[in-house]
């Protein structure tokens, strides 16, 4: 599980304890995908792969993205969530992950990896 | 539900208001509409009806072809990998969660799992027949 990583509080940064290097981003945009497929498409983007091969572990057991896609972009909140600023991040093996109510998905390595640091 | 009776018989598992008489190996009905409540875990439901084997690979061309209308050959590769991911990381977990499928990591391999028929036997119930396009192609009736 990935506790811990997943309030938001209004705060807009990854992760005030750890340097983060935003990898990749997508916006999301729910008449056309989910938001399941969207993400594990922003995380492909930051990995370099084609969005078949992230296969492990499923999304479905790092977070209930159903659930936050009816949150943020259900049919009832969509123009109040897109002038908000909810935020919920979680992890997915060592990538960050944030998704913002007006539908931008990021996507942050951990900084050493890209630089000396 | 007003009318417990007629579905309860209808449903063959001899569901009635006692649940002290449900096997605990069947899914409560709130589960059943969870699991049928998305048009794309109906659509997996449905294959299992033509067929008890699959990989991810074939279902998830099978399913990007039922939702764009289109013969399967006219799958593009981007449609299948869209549902691809939809598929692997979204409903064939939750189904597999609730017993409904099987997934085989190593070959992708997806089969019914023990509490399918209870769900097969609720989405045939439940008047299918508003899914019938979707139902035909199921079962096959569709030249793809």
């Amino acid at each position: 599980m990935t506790e811990g990583s997943t309030a938001g509080d209004g705060d807009v940064l990854p992760d005030a304890d750890e340097d983060w290097t935003q990898a990749a981003q997508r916006h999301y945009d729910p008449e056309v995908e989910e938001l399941t497929t969207a993400i594990i498409f922003t995380i492909a983007d930051a990995a370099g792969v084609d969005p078949g091969e992230v296969k492990s572990p499923p999304l479905y057991e790092c977070i209930d993205a159903p659930a936050l896609e009816n949150t943020f972009f259900g049919p009832n909140v969509v123009d109040v969530s897109r002038r908000g600023t909810g935020l919920v991040r979680f992890q997915y093996n060592h990538f960050l992950v944030t998704v913002r109510s007006d539908g931008w998905i990021r996507v942050f390595e951990p900084a050493e990896a890209s630089s000396p640091g | 539900m007003a009318d417990e009776s007629r579905d309860g018989s209808a449903a063959g598992h001899g569901y009635s208001s006692d649940t002290a008489s449900i096997p605990t190996s069947i899914l409560e009905i709130d589960h059943v509409y969870d699991a049928l409540g998305h048009t794309r875990r109906r659509y997996l439901c449905y294959t299992l009806l033509e067929d008890t084997e699959w990989t991810l690979d074939e279902l998830a061309r099978k399913i990007a072809a039922w939702e764009h209308d289109i013969p399967t050959d006219d799958v593009t590769d981007q449609q299948a990998e869209q549902m691809y991911v939809s598929l692997s990381h979204a409903h064939v977990p939750k189904l597999v969660d609730d017993g409904i499928l099987t997934f085989e990591e190593s070959t992708e391999g997806i089969t019914a799992g023990q509490n399918a028929q209870q769900v097969l036997t609720a989405l045939e119930g439940m008047g299918a027949s508003l899914d019938s396009t979707q139902e035909a192609h199921a079962r096959g009736e569709r030249d793809d």
